[in-house]
Order: C-alpha cells, then sequence, then structure tokens
C-alpha cells in the first residue's frame, strides 16, 4: 500500500522542535500519526560520579523551560536520599517559592502558547496566531499585565530562590536561605496582584471561549476527547497540591485506581518502547500496555492541568474551588476527557497558584529561621516527586555511602503524556482530514492544538535513564507486521 | 585618582549608549554551550568598558527580550543548526535566522517578543541595534561539558567578530 505523508515540521511554538507524521492511506484517510523527538543522550552519564546535592543545580539547567520544577523534585529526592525531614517553615518556603513559579509558567503557556488558537480562532492566519494577535484583539493593556506578572515572578523567584533563572537554594533537609518581614510584605503585596491577574485570565476565558459556540462545540468535540486515566498529585483531602502529597490515578469513569507515595512509582508505571521513537511510554502497569488506544483496558493515562482536577476531589483554595465547580457544571461533570479544556484547567490551576501563594505569604511560620534540618544519616536511595506545570515529576537517585551517584532515573512531566499526544493527534487528525479534503493551514493547525493542549517540553523528556522499567519492545515490518518482541522485567 | 574606564560613548549624545554582549547556551549539552564560552573569553577584556555589560544566558523567547531591556545595543552569540560546516560563524539580525535559543518556541520567537516588549513600552534596541552572532554546531544533543574539535576551535574567530561589531559601533555614527 502506498502513501501520502503530510508533514508538521517544526511544530511551531513548542519547546524540542518534534515533528509529525501523518501517514495517509490511498484513499487520503489517515492511517498512521507519529511523533518524534529528537534525543539528548547521556544524561545518567553526566551524572553518575557527582556528589547527589549537585543534582539541583545540575538538573534545574536541563531544561529552559521549567528549572524550578527540576530544582524542587532534585532537592526533594535529596530529602529522601540522605533520610531527612526538612521543617515546616522549609516546606512552606519551598512551596510558596513553586506556587510563584507555577503561576509564571502558567501565564506564559496561557497568553503565549495555548491562548492564540483560541482568542485568534485556529482559522487564523499563522502570522496572527500568536501574543501580538492577542493584544491586537483584546487590548493593548493586557501585554502590559502579561510582562508585569512574568516580571513579579521572576523577580520573587530570584529573591527567594537566589538566582533569577536557575535556583541554587534547595538542600537536602530544607533550603539555604529564609525570609524576612519585609521580604513577606512585597511577596504578600505582589501576590494579591497575581490572584487579580488569574481572575482577569478566567474572565478572558469565559468571554471569549465560552462566549463563542464554536469554540465550545470544538472543545468538546470527538476528534479532541479521549477517555485515558488521570494522575495527580493530592494532599490529605484529596485536593490539588503541586509540591507535596500522594500520586492519585483515577480511571476514565472517575474512579480512584491508585493512590500512592512517589517512592513507589515503579510499583505503578511501566515503560513501553516503540522501534520508531527515542522516547519512551509509560503506562499504568497493572492495566497494561494495549496500544495508542484509550478507554478502562488501556493503561495510558494523562498526567495535565486537567488531569489533576480529575485525580483530586478540589482545590485548596477558595475562589479556584469556585471555578473548578464552575468547570465541571459547564463540560458536564467529572471527570473532563476534552484534551482542549486542558487550557481551562490550567487557569483554574493560576488561580490556585496565586491564592497559595498568599496563603503561605501570611503564614506565621513563613519567616521562620529555623528552615533547615541537617542530615546525619547515610544517603542510598531517594525518589522526589512534584506536579511539575507540563505534569508529574520524578526524580529517583542512587548513591554510594558517601552520597556519590551510581544511578539517576527521571520521569519528566511532558513523558508521562507521550502516549496519550500521540493519541491526540492521530484522532484529531482522523477527524480533521477526511477523503477529498484539503489541508489548509488551520486543518493543521488544530492538529497541533491537540498537542500544544500538553504544554508538551521535548527538551528535557529524552533525558532520562533507560532501562530501569519493565519493557516490551516490537520489531514491526514497514505493513507493521510484528517481527519480533522482546520483552524485559523489571530489575 | 583612578583611571576613569574607556567607554564606548557615541559623540554628541547625551547618555551613554549601553551594549549588552550575551552568550546564550546551556553549559552541559556540548556544542549548545559554544556561545558562552565566546564571552567567557571576551569577559576580562570587555571589562574595562563601563558602557559594555557581558552576561550569559540560557533562555529565548520572552526571557530573552526582558532580558535586553535597558539597553540600545545587543549582540547575541549562540549556536545554530543550519547545515553548515561545523563551527562555522556568521552574522544575522534577529528576522533573518533563528539560532537555537532566539528561536525557544516554548513561548514566542525573539522577533514576535521584541515586538511586544515594544508595544508593552519597554526600553529595548532597536531591531538594527540587535546582532546574532551564530555559530554552527555539530553536536546539541549530548550531555557534555565539551565542545566537538571543529566548534570549540570556532571560538576565538566568534569572538573576533564581536570585538569587530564593537568596533564597527564605536566609531560608527
Amino acid at each position: 500500500m502506498t502513501t501520502q505523508r503530510i508533514s508538521i515540521d517544526p511544530i511551531t511554538r513548542l519547546e524540542g522542535h518534534g515533528k509529525i507524521d501523518i501517514f495517509l492511506d490511498p484513499a487520503g484517510n489517515v492511517a498512521e500519526t507519529f511523533l518524534q523527538i529528537p534525543e539528548l543522550r547521556g544524561f545518567e552519564r553526566f551524572c553518575v560520579g557527582r556528589p547527589a546535592e549537585d543534582m539541583p543545580n545540575l538538573t534545574n539547567r536541563i531544561c529552559g523551560v521549567c528549572p524550578e520544577a527540576h530544582h524542587m523534585a532534585s532537592t526533594k529526592a535529596l530529602d529522601a536520599l540522605f533520610h531527612v525531614d526538612p521543617p515546616p517553615t522549609a516546606k512552606k518556603l519551598r512551596e510558596l517559592f513553586y506556587c510563584i513559579f507555577y503561576a509564571t509558567d502558567h501565564t506564559t503557556h496561557f497568553y503565549a502558547l495555548g491562548g492564540p488558537d483560541f482568542v485568534m480562532g485556529p482559522d487564523a492566519p499563522k502570522e496572527q496566531r500568536n501574543i501580538l494577535g492577542v493584544i491586537q484583539k483584546v487590548g493593548m493593556e493586557i501585554a502590559g499585565k502579561v510582562l508585569k506578572m512574568r516580571r513579579d515572578g521572576h523577580h520573587l523567584i530570584e529573591m527567594i530562590g537566589g538566582r533569577k533563572v536557575h535556583p541554587n537554594w534547595g538542600l537536602p533537609g530544607g533550603v539555604s536561605r529564609g525570609i524576612n518581614e519585609e521580604q513577606r510584605c512585597e511577596i504578600e503585596a505582589r501576590g494579591r496582584e497575581a490572584i487579580e491577574f488569574a481572575r482577569f485570565s478566567l474572565q478572558l476565558f469565559n468571554d471569549i471561549v465560552l462566549g463563542n459556540p464554536a469554540y465550545v462545540e470544538l472543545v468538546t468535540s470527538d476528534a479532541y476527547t479521549h477517555r485515558t486515566y488521570n494522575m495527580g498529585t493530592v494532599d490529605a483531602q484529596n485536593r490539588v497540591n503541586f509540591y507535596d502529597g500522594l500520586i492519585r490515578v483515577v480511571g476514565p469513569n472517575g474512579r480512584e485506581h491508585a493512590k500512592y507515595p512517589a517512592r513507589d512509582y515503579r510499583e505503578y508505571i511501566a515503560e513501553h518502547v516503540e522501534p520508531w521513537s527515542y522516547l519512551k511510554f509509560p503506562f499504568l502497569k497493572k492495566i497494561g500496555w494495549k496500544g495508542f488506544v484509550d478507554g478502562e483496558d488501556s493503561g495510558l493515562y494523562k498526567a495535565t492541568p486537567l488531569s489533576r482536577l480529575n485525580a483530586a476531589d478540589g482545590m485548596a483554595t477558595p475562589l479556584a474551588q469556585q471555578e473548578y465547580e464552575r468547570m465541571y457544571d459547564t463540560l458536564g461533570g467529572k471527570p473532563v476527557h476534552h484534551t482542549l479544556a486542558t487550557h481551562w484547567a490550567r487557569l483554574v490551576e493560576l488561580l490556585h497558584a496565586t491564592e497559595r501563594w498568599v496563603e503561605l505569604a501570611v503564614d506565621p511560620e513563613i519567616t521562620g529561621k529555623e528552615y533547615r534540618a541537617l542530615p546525619t544519616h547515610r544517603p542510598d536511595e531517594g525518589v522526589g516527586s512534584v506536579e511539575a506545570p507540563r505534569g508529574t515529576l520524578t526524580h529517583h537517585y542512587w548513591t554510594d555511602e558517601r552520597g556519590i551517584l551510581t544511578r539517576v532515573n527521571l520521569i519528566v512531566g511532558t513523558t508521562n503524556n507521550y502516549a496519550p499526544i500521540q493519541l491526540s493527534i492521530k484522532k484529531a487528525a482522523q477527524g480533521l482530514i477526511r477523503e477529498g479534503v484539503v489541508v489548509t493551514e488551520g486543518l493543521l493547525n488544530k492538529v497541533e492544538m491537540a498537542f500544544r493542549a500538553y504544554d508538551p517540553c521535548f527538551g528535557c523528556a529524552t533525558h532520562y535513564l533507560p532501562g530501569q522499567m519493565p519493557l516490551t519492545i516490537r520489531i514491526r515490518a514497514a505493513d507493521g507486521q510484528v517481527l519480533r518482541e522482546i520483552s524485559r522485567a523489571a530489575p | 585618582m583612578a583611571t576613569q574606564p574607556a567607554s564606548l560613548v557615541t559623540e554628541g549624545t547625551q547618555h551613554p549608549v549601553r551594549t549588552l554582549v550575551l552568550g546564550l547556551g546551556n553549559p552541559l549539552v556540548s556544542d549548545d554551550s559554544v556561545g558562552l564560552r565566546v564571552v567567557q573569553e571576551l569577559r576580562a577584556e570587555l571589562a574595562a568598558y563601563s558602557d559594555v555589560e557581558v552576561d550569559e544566558e540560557y533562555c529565548g523567547g520572552l526571557r530573552l527580550m526582558e532580558r535586553l531591556v535597558g539597553y540600545d545595543r545587543a549582540i547575541l552569540i549562540d549556536a545554530i543548526c543550519a547545515g553548515h560546516a561545523p563551527g562555522t560563524v556568521r552574522v544575522f539580525s534577529p528576522e533573518t535566522a533563528t539560532t537555537r535559543h532566539s528561536a525557544s518556541a516554548h513561548d514566542v520567537s525573539l522577533v514576535v517578543a521584541l515586538a511586544l516588549g515594544c508595544q508593552a513600552g519597554a526600553a529595548l534596541p532597536r531591531r538594527e541595534a540587535i546582532r546574532l552572532v551564530t555559530i554552527e554546531a555539530a553536536d546539541v544533543e549530548t550531555f557534555g561539558e565539551e565542545c566537538t574539535p571543529a566548534v570549540a576551535d570556532s571560538v576565538g574567530r566568534a569572538a573576533d567578530i564581536v570585538r569587530e561589531l564593537l568596533a564597527t559601533w564605536r566609531s560608527g555614527p
């Protein structure tokens, strides 16, 4: 069978320059789609032999997009590695820092990356589907608001984390310095403004997207809907938490599938390998790999803002809880499986991050002087996990008794979503490219939209260590026939 | 009395013309670090100029634009993957080339980011006062703290080009 190939390259507005191939059959229908990612090699070799304490400052340079998330997951892995529990002030400072980062990152994604598709419309010319188009349509003041939000966020991240881009602040057992009352006041003031910005952003989404029936139809259309499992970190009341808690996975029907501490991740997550991709595909081990399909019997899961909301019973802050309820009421109850609703969920999380930012800024313990517990135990192995904006981020380190790294494994946020992204691309392509339909820019952009909702960042997604999890490798002929299957059990 | 540092002040202007020489790259990813190495070579000699700042950044897009606020001129040094021989050094305006970091596609391109900044009233260098010095990379996919040989050999040439650009600006209108 001959096929015709359509390539979208590079995927605009995406870190790492991935590539989507859509294979059409002779009738002009979508036969198969592939997202391929350039590989970054040698991260484990780079790390092994170094002191584990270097990792928060090394891993935050893996990726230019979310260094703060790597810094925090790495710091938490060091807590576990050295068997030390940080004092309350340290935990609160870390969460405060992390909420400020979250608010800044989600702002950038919505206005620069995801928002233009909605504000300008998916059929708008490529040159207009960017933040400049948004400004032209919504008004000049939005540019100032977005840039102020980013400026405040970066300023406070530097104030707390020690450096403006790559924080050097996290230590096993705590942080290297606390904040004083003057700094606390500034953090609180900026946080209150940030809450207003988040509310403004939700109002904008409400007016422009929800006020347009065509967009609502697009968001809820079958082409952008997948019934997969959802993963997110929750607190003791099963509410969303970005910094700490248990990993909770709910099924396509919303029922809890698993809830576990991050250190047990290998009991729940396995990885599948395809011959055409360097990046592996994590899936739920107890459900199993059934291919790029959704449903109860397929181990595919998503770890996105929408997944976090689906995996939780609610938000931990009052205004975000109201928006959470409004979103589910509007979209027909929990869980929501519409990929494009991820943009809405991201704004609910933005509001949550800003509210939590202020809650922590007014916490009496936040200016405490006990912000580090000194490690006294011999290091061996440790897992640290946070919710990166792009999904659950896990760092796992092994060391000798001197704390020198012997093994490293990372599951980065985007990696969790690699299989669902493939599914989204294929389904969007199937729904949008049919016999005889001319492929227009708007059409191809709608395929990309399926992808962008995940806020994928493959800059770091290929850095994790091969060979730490059970694998199944299938070698296929060109016609798809499986020639050989190689399986390896968990170590 | 201490000697006043030399200056790149253009005669006749009311205020010093502030120039940023910015190396872009990831220090941990082989040839992606080359822009950083070029500014490391230049840092000591350019410290003699009070109106030239030398710095290193990893970022692109909005963050890169935000880093340029407050300067009249900027030279950005970065790795590029354009299909030329590794180590090839060239000079572009931001509109005519996208380097490893000026094209950071997570948010927007540098060109769009500059337009956004200007619309928001940020004090940014004019487009014609921004130069991209690019070094063709051989390997931007392997973790490592060394560049490949041809790229490592190009550091001096790229530094010379930065010196020439600064000298041209110094003597020009």
